[in-house]
């Protein structure tokens, strides 16, 4: 008998469940409680996949996450879904899953071609192979590489996914990471002694190592069942802490399988944010490889992970396993499997002579002392090995079905490190240790590089002592005083990396990168450990080249003649593992992706028949129909120009400004002056940012001595008050000024065009509209159809135009009292696109010209700027470039024959130098008084062109029409209207 | 309008809220003129109920005070005579919309978004803090009854949507929000919610 097959009752598997699945079309059975990895091991099936590079064929390396060969995708009913591991995929009824990155089949690939070709694919080829001719690049090279290259494939994106996952936020005193023998431990005794305990084990069942060993079964159960009897315990299994963010912050992926997932309406992913007082890593330790040629094969497999699969599910890997090991604690598989009843084993130890061997001899085991596996025998997969003394003597070769390595172990630091730990080298294990601060939390077990179950234990109780009593708890309770297995005694490892010979030795598996790359990459002067890593990509897979990392340096410090201490291993960043962009996502998904505001009259808006535009994350009515087209938006904008319009300006922003130091403080944000405006009076304004460009622009209103209402634009709002609070708090400390935002507080509504006096004389009791008594730019408090509010006469349209502000929640009342008052004289609501259609016509810019690139200058603002006084921008508005006379300045412009139309973004051309662009358009539309379109446009030297024809290009609608540079300001450029 | 689902109540309140913040070092005149009102304030971070107020405190020398809805623009006017140049007071009853929820299960929906440790004994009766959820700010404010949740009133539709669709997602099904601002719950009584 040869091969991998169920031999015994597993401690998760249930032999009374099978389960029917299928890989590559292939039925077959596993048991409930199996991973996918199982199953196919217990099915003999060791050929899973194809590799990245080579296409070289792989198989089953882990009995875990770090699992670099391992990844299939899954068919569901929502799609394809790539690069599931085989080994933590849970195995259901009718699971199906196929083999990735192999054509036409996995038994016979074509791009195996690669493995044969190598010695032209060496690390960083395509940066060396594919330089000439330039074109190619794009249009060829890259295209096959990036179809060659890759793992899975994605379907498309599945909809139902997306919904399937939540974030959650929790709070605890400690976060254990880890829940084996350390974990539990440190766990039970934090819980008993009063603190709460978030404890997250990536793994569907809590023991880690002591699922192993049968001595510690007992142990296990009754801790288990002492921690899920404390309340202030929560024992998170399936839950893979991804990041450490510092501040006591860490992500984490709790995966729900199953009934679980069922029972939270098909959820299938919960990220939890975790705010932890302090954490306990109790992450233990992870077997690393050997770098030897045909360390890929299917059928070689890390030790440990051949005992997991017999413990867990009964699987022996193999019936004739050969062992390639340097430490005592490897050999717990050796036992296990010659327990179980497999007899034809061999061991290569590296050592010469360990007590392990010795006991290991003492079971008539064979064990080869001071050898090292020189190659494996077989293409696709294991047949022998062919072992050599560590000199490169006495070569002999041997049968196998199997080969079960180890390296050695390396305590999991990637969270820790992520912390900014400091990694220290512990020549004991051949392995970096991490400096935890004290102040984020403690390493407990193997984490701590404390080899053995029963040392672990003592190791987690002194972290949970520390933890306790710097959160105040002076006396740990008591454990539950368990019986614990001594651990054996044992000699020490002999650290090995390499074994060179003829063939390609992995020391990163699922990106293909060889020692030989390493070595390469140090020839050409990727020396630092982390030019190594991205000039091979060692450590750049979804794995992140766990279960290699520090081989892959180990390699690097040799070529550099350098101890591995001083080499060093990469910074490893969150997250640990790959996560599905539906689990960040969470909740905030569809509907909920981004917040929408909404006007106060949002609905009758809606009831009124209007199209929403969204403009940040305001929806706004666009124009009051459905259609799409000009004529509802020039019926809407003549209204205003021939009669009276009224508009929903409560998107506009809105702060308040008290104090005895308001004047002086508003003098300082703008950039003209404000302390001179009247109790009563508005005047428009210009702020600039610290490079003085201008940031927004929008009127003010004294509306008492020391009390003053700022508006800004819609877009702009968020971003004045947080500047206005920032230069308040930072720049000018002395003054007292209170900022307070009221924009939701006020509804405000424009009654704009000639009859507008008349409309709003109706529906305000108090107050005399006459120009004498209430001129142009006047503010007022008033009583609006019979609610307190304000009257402002300012006019964004140029039309003379009253604003009228009243509290949100009455705001329904008072607009349709305007509406009912301005019926007789046709009175039509106007949307955004009538807005813009009477402040281009006028000149008035927004946020297409004050778009971040434009100073006071550009715009015609130069005269509003203070001479004297300081103010913010101020000293950046003088410098010498912003006064060049070849900026782009504010102008007008129409198309000479009238019945062409204008496009924004259009560039601006000389028509003998149609490739160079002067400017463009930044704002177009029909007018509503002069015939055919006007626009606004940004345009070198601006004025100076006044009365020039240019071309209007737009190369994409394959247009260039001629225009006539104008004043920007098109409609009554006296501004007698406004003041009528 | 109350809603109720097994263990979870949401219910919209209508209340007049007045934003008083004092000038500097003005908060102790503003403090006694409040507390002669019958209003104590509270410290940074909690909140505190009277006759019938509830007043909260989430930024410094800052105050929102919540009372039962009177005629439009009253309340804010009769605290704006009494603080008369000691701090700006202004109207913000329009300004947010106010939400109560209550019951078991609504610490569990709130966790979804928030990022402040609800846990009673983190957040006890009288805690008020400022936070953002569902990318929204929101004011939470712990009541003896339930949780008070004030959120800019042109976002607060998204927000009552997105706390619908999470209670959802735990089984419950609370009723769908009114958008009348004119729902008048009020806070009477409020001050029995206090421990």
């Amino acid at each position: 008998m040869q091969g991998a097959a169920r031999i015994a009752h597993g401690l998760l598997t249930d032999a009374a469940r099978p389960l029917g699945f299928r890989f590559d079309g292939r039925p077959m059975q596993g048991l409930a409680g199996d991973t996918l990895a199982s199953a196919l091991l217990a099915n003999g099936r060791q050929l899973i996949g194809r590799s990245f590079k080579y296409h070289r064929p792989r198989g089953i390396v882990t009995a875990g996450p770090e699992e670099p060969c391992a990844l299939v995708d899954l068919i569901g009913a929502g799609g394809r879904e790539p690069n599931h591991l085989a080994t933590t995929l849970m195995l259901y009824q009718g699971l199906v899953a196929e083999s990735q990155n192999r054509w036409p089949s996995l038994g016979f690939d074509v791009m195996a071609l690669n493995d044969l070709v190598a010695r032209f694919l060496p690390a960083g080829f395509y940066y060396k192979t594919f330089m000439a001719p330039g074109w190619a690049w794009e249009r060829l090279y890259e295209p096959l590489i990036r179809r060659a290259a890759g793992l899975g494939r994605l379907d498309a994106l599945v909809g139902e996914h997306a919904a399937a996952a939540e974030t959650v936020h929790d709070h605890t005193d400690v976060l254990v990471v880890g829940a084996g023998v350390a974990g539990l431990t440190a766990a039970h005794r934090l819980g008993a002694s009063g603190l709460t305990v978030m404890l997250a084990e990536q793994d569907a069942v809590l023991g880690g190592g002591a699922l192993l060993d049968a001595r510690w079964a007992d142990w296990r159960q009754s801790t288990c069942a002492a921690l899920s009897a404390l309340p202030q315990v929560r024992c998170l299994p399936r839950t893979t802490v991804l990041g450490a963010y510092g501040h006591g912050v860490f992500g984490a992926l709790e995966n729900l399988a199953g009934a679980d997932a069922a029972s939270h309406g098909g959820l299938r992913e919960r990220l939890r944010i975790i705010r932890a007082r302090r954490v306990i890593f109790a992450t233990g330790a992870l077997e690393r490889l050997i770098a030897f040629p045909g360390n890929d094969l299917p059928g070689v497999m890390l030790a440990g992970a051949a005992l997991a699969y017999l413990r867990r599910y009964g699987v022996a890997v193999g019936r004739q396993p050969a062992f390639f090991l340097n430490t005592d604690q490897a050999y717990e598989t050796v036992f296990a499997l010659a327990g179980a009843g497999i007899e034809r084993l061999g061991v290569i130890d590296v050592r010469r002579g360990s007590l392990a061997a010795e006991r290991a001899r003492a079971l008539g085991i064979e064990v080869h002392d001071g050898a090292v596996v020189e190659a494996v025998i077989g293409r696709a997969g294991v047949g022998g090995v062919r072992v050599a003394n560590r000199d490169g003597g006495q070569r002999r070769e041997f049968e196998a079905d199997c080969l079960l390595i180890s390296g050695g172990y390396c305590p999991a630091t990637a969270l820790a490190s992520q912390l900014g730990a400091a990694l220290r080298w512990q020549d004991a294990i051949a392995a970096f240790t991490p400096d935890l601060s004290p102040a984020v939390g403690r390493m407990a077990g193997a984490a701590r590089g404390v080899f053995g179950l029963a040392a672990a234990a003592r190791n987690g109780e002194a972290a949970a002592r520390v933890i306790a009593a710097e959160l105040g708890h002076a006396s740990l309770a008591a454990g539950l005083g368990l019986a614990v297995a001594p651990d054996p005694a044992a000699t020490p490892i002999d650290a090995l990396w390499e074994v060179r010979a003829r063939g390609k030795a992995f020391v990163d598996l699922q990106n293909d990168v060889t020692a030989a790359d390493v070595r390469l990459a140090q020839r050409e002067g990727y020396e630092h450990v982390e030019h190594m890593k991205r000039y091979t990509t060692h450590g750049m897979a979804t794995d992140q080249g766990r279960i290699g990392g520090l081989v892959g340096s180990a390699v690097l410090a040799q070529a550099r003649g350098l101890p591995l201490s001083e080499v060093g291993q990469p910074k490893p960043r969150p997250y640990s593992q790959p996560v599905p962009l539906a689990a960040l996502a969470g909740s905030e998904v569809r509907q909920h992706l981004k917040p929408k505001r909404r006007l106060p009259l949002h609905d009758w808006h809606e009831a009124a028949g209007a199209s929403f535009v969204t403009t940040g994350l305001w929806l706004r009515p666009l124009v009051y129909s459905r259609q799409t087209g000009w004529e509802a938006v020039l019926r809407e904008a003549r209204a205003v120009r021939r009669s009276v319009g009224i508009s929903d300006m409560s998107t506009l922003g809105k702060i308040d400004v008290q104090g005895p130091d308001a004047a002086k403080f508003l003098d300082f944000i703008y950039a003209n002056t404000l302390s001179t405006l009247a109790v009563g009076r508005s005047r428009y304004g210009i702020m600039l940012r610290e490079d003085g460009m201008v940031l927004d622009d929008g009127t003010t209103s004294r509306l008492a001595q020391q009390h003053f209402l700022v508006t800004t634009t819609t877009a702009n709002a968020a971003v004045v008050l947080e500047h206005m609070e920032f230069h308040l708090q930072a720049m000018c400390p002395q003054f007292d000024v209170l900022l307070s935002d009221v924009a939701d507080q006020w509804a405000q509504f424009a009654i704009a065009g000639p009859r507008s006096r008349e409309v709003v004389a109706a529906v305000v009791a108090d107050l005399d509209l006459s120009s004498q008594a209430f001129p142009f730019m006047a503010a007022s408090a008033a009583t609006i159809a019979g609610v307190a509010g304000r009257v402002f006469r300012i006019s964004f349209s140029g039309e003379l135009a009253y604003e009228l502000a009243v509290p949100a929640r009455h705001g329904l009342s008072v607009w349709l009292a305007v509406l009912a008052a301005g019926q007789p004289f046709g009175i039509e609501p106007y949307g955004l696109d009538a807005l813009n259609t009477l402040r281009i016509e006028k000149g008035h810019v927004t946020a297409a010209e004050i778009n971040g690139n434009t100073c006071a200058a550009d715009l015609g603002f130069q005269r509003m700027l203070k001479q004297q006084v300081d103010f913010i921008g101020r000293t950046l508005s003088q410098r010498a470039g912003l006064g060049a006379p070849d900026r782009m300045q504010l102008v007008g412009v129409r198309p000479v024959n009238r019945a062409r139309r204008l496009r924004n973004g259009s560039h601006l051309v000389a028509p003998t130098a149609r490739t160079t662009s002067l400017g463009y358009v930044t704002s177009s539309t029909p007018s509503t008084e002069l015939p055919g379109w006007v626009g606004l446009a940004l345009l070198a030297g601006g004025q100076q062109h006044s009365g020039q024809r240019l071309l209007a290009s737009s190369p994409i609608h394959k247009e260039a029409t001629e225009v006539e540079i104008v004043s920007p300001h098109m409609i009554d450029p006296e501004n007698v209207r406004v003041r009528a | 309008m109350p809603g109720k689902a097994a263990g979870l109540q949401l219910e919209t309140s209508a209340s007049d809220i007045v934003e008083i913040a004092a000038l500097r070092g003005r908060a102790l005149d503003v403090a006694r003129i409040a507390l002669g009102r019958g209003v104590p304030l509270p410290a940074l971070g909690r909140a505190l109920v009277a006759t019938g107020h509830l007043a909260l405190c989430v930024r410094p020398d800052r105050w929102l005070i919540l009372s039962p809805p009177a005629p439009a623009g009253a309340s804010a006017a009769a605290w704006q005579a009494a603080c008369a140049g000691l701090g700006a007071v202004l109207d913000q009853s329009s300004g947010f919309s106010a939400l109560e929820f209550a019951g078991s299960q609504a610490r569990e929906v709130l966790v979804r978004s928030c990022r402040i440790d609800l846990d009673p004994l983190a957040f006890p009766v009288g805690t008020a803090c400022a936070t953002i959820m569902a990318q929204v700010p929101v004011i939470l404010v712990a009541l003896a009854s339930g949780l008070l949740l004030l959120t800019p009133a042109t976002t607060a539709r998204h927000f009552h949507e997105w706390l619908v669709s999470a209670s959802r997602l735990l089984g419950f099904e609370p009723p769908s929000q009114k958008h009348d601002a004119a729902v008048s719950d009020g806070l009477a009584g409020a001050g029995d919610r206090l421990s």
